[in-house]
């Protein structure tokens, strides 16, 4: 990747950059829109897209309230855009559906509110997919409203990988996306945001104000082509490791908080409605078994070949090995066995109480106890 | 540079970056600061800087009314950080002075007022070196009054490089200091920000806010790394080639608007205290020869090895050859002839007509005529 990206254009993205003007044309082509916009960060992807879209307060925005937007940009919606956000959680507990918008969106001017302007879906979100039927019908609701439609798409190549849906056709309900190919794709750096030609003109300039217009960017945009061109082909396989992955955890008894949809793999304590596609992401929880994760982090960090673990999701990539997972499925079963023979009973129910809160996070973190 | 880059680490600069959390720690040593932060632009380390000095409002910022966080930062002290701009121009038409500063500085609790909370200076400045005791009677009078110091060093190792004063030295009277290393340096991209522990820890969570916080960015830092190592000693030689192209202009008939303090030459059309130092950059005006800035950038493109130019400003770098500052001026004289030969007629005592505004900015980039 670096070899190929070591031989892109030296140009000046504030101005002109030929490889990145590549890759915008690229991916708005590959997308269906107009224009795209390279940048530094899905943060600022994800900030940039709204605050384009938002003209002039009151102004809200309704989303999922697990959604990146709502947890992980550190109140950027209310901070660049001056916008209240309307975080809405999902009644089937997977993904908003037309209802939830309908029961939580902000029409007509009453002085006391603050209307909706844009609804912004994610998808994947933790590793889930959104059914794409729902999402149109979201999208034909919101547009006869006049309001428009955002993707947090950092990670939709792996819907398309899964699905076989076109990443255009995944796109096309919507006004604006943010996708990135410093994720599951493994670029370095580096996200796009695409939409219509005068909307991508503003955000441009939204880029330099935010301090993203970047300089020798070449490299950078040649090392996300690169991943596009290589590296997605090969989610089909990841998403297979991961499903083996969340198979052995549930084998051994483990909870899965929310199923390897796409890449990843949690686990829950309580029933959720589990997309039956599978793919690169599994949330779980090793309480069942008596195992705490930060047990589970250390343990894993000291095997022969360390597998480095955050807590409760893991994220199967282009560059884990089955052997890796094998080996993390070995551990949690030796863990579980250690514990056996420690006096642990685990509940014949199989229910346990944790962070039992109906919409607490799955993304835990391994703290020290 | 792109060879030792990618050998760098391949952390994530949201959590653990080791590459570059070796350039911040080698780049707070060299300024002798207790912390730096590794940022996508000068623009956003500006940005930044500002928002963290700036706790509550009212607030201003008082500045050269020629800065680039005046001009060319898309109005951002306003839109981040809320904060009123106090623009001045210096009395001496070359930088700031401490007298300057108190007859514009806002202090005091007065209703009306939007009170100075930093006193931003920028060195260089248009490639101007800005003298460094005026600075420390500045810096001191500020601090006496609980004010805070930013500096804006963008280009400050030209300064270091043609002074022989240490970095640390110029960055001694300010509690912050943006650099570049992606300028003069010739890193592809990077900027950091220096100060105090605790402002940095803030800086840095402004900078995941303003979605800036990059993933891999361990080639990017590593790039910056070999640019103070290997393209820094080479500041001198590309200054003195900046005197010569000042002198061979100056010997035409051309006037300097700034002169070639360190790699940028610039021409003005009044009289202007030209500091004796030196350096990189030239601003020229060629019409008392006659000549427009689009012819000159025309026909510079349309040598056997072209010239890019973009207008008023010349900037020499370490990659400009003598032999391309020598194509110039042999172009800029034909020219002269040619227009000569047509009948004009140089004004005899030496003053021209062109944006006469005292403070019009003397970086004008050529356009169509």
């Amino acid at each position: 990747m670096y070899l190929y990206a070591a031989q892109a254009s030296l140009g000046d993205d504030v101005y002109h950059e030929p490889s990145t003007l590549a890759l915008e044309a690229h991916v708005a082509k590959l997308t269906g829109k107009e224009a795209a916009l390279f940048l530094p960060s899905g943060t600022m992807s994800n900030q940039i897209a709204l605050r384009t879209h938002l003209k002039q307060p009151p102004y809200s925005v309704l989303c999922d309230q697990r959604a990146h937007i709502n947890t992980y940009e550190a109140g950027g919606t209310a901070f660049h855009s001056g916008a209240h956000s309307t975080p809405v959680i999902p009644s089937n507990r997977h993904h908003i559906t037309l209802e939830d918008v309908q029961a939580n969106i902000v029409l007509g001017s009453d002085l006391h509110c603050a209307p909706t302007e844009v609804v912004a879906l994610e998808n994947t979100l933790n590793g889930t997919i959104f059914p794409q039927d729902e999402i149109v019908r979201i999208s034909d609701y919101v547009h006869s409203h006049g309001l428009k439609m955002h993707l947090d798409g950092a990670r939709i190549w792996h819907v398309a990988a899964e699905t076989g849906t076109t990443i255009k056709e995944l796109c096309d309900p919507f006004d604006s996306v943010s996708l990135c190919m410093s994720k599951g794709l493994g670029a370095p750096i580096g996200s796009c945001l695409v939409g219509p030609k005068d909307y991508i003109r503003r955000a441009r300039w939204f880029r330099k104000l935010f301090g993203g217009g970047m300089r020798q960017t070449g490299l950078l945009a040649a090392a996300c082509a690169y991943a596009l061109t290589y590296n997605f082909p090969q989610l089909p396989r990841v998403h297979t490791l991961a499903r083996r992955l969340e198979q052995g955890l549930e084998d051994l008894g483990v909870k899965i908080t929310s199923g390897a949809e796409t890449c990843m793999v949690r686990l829950l304590t309580f029933l959720i409605v589990r997309n039956t596609h599978s793919l690169s992401k599994v949330f779980f929880d090793p309480s069942p078994l008596g195992i705490s994760y930060y047990e589970l982090v250390t343990r894993a960090n000291e095997l022969p070949n360390p597998i480095k673990l955050g807590g409760s999701r893991l994220v199967v990539h282009i560059q884990t090995s089955p052997e890796a997972v094998e080996d993390f499925l070995a551990l949690v079963q030796e863990l579980a066995e250690e514990k056996k023979k420690g006096g642990f009973v685990p509940e014949s129910n199989g229910h346990v109480e944790t962070n039992g809160a109906p919409y607490s996070n799955i993304y835990v973190r391994a703290g020290k106890k």
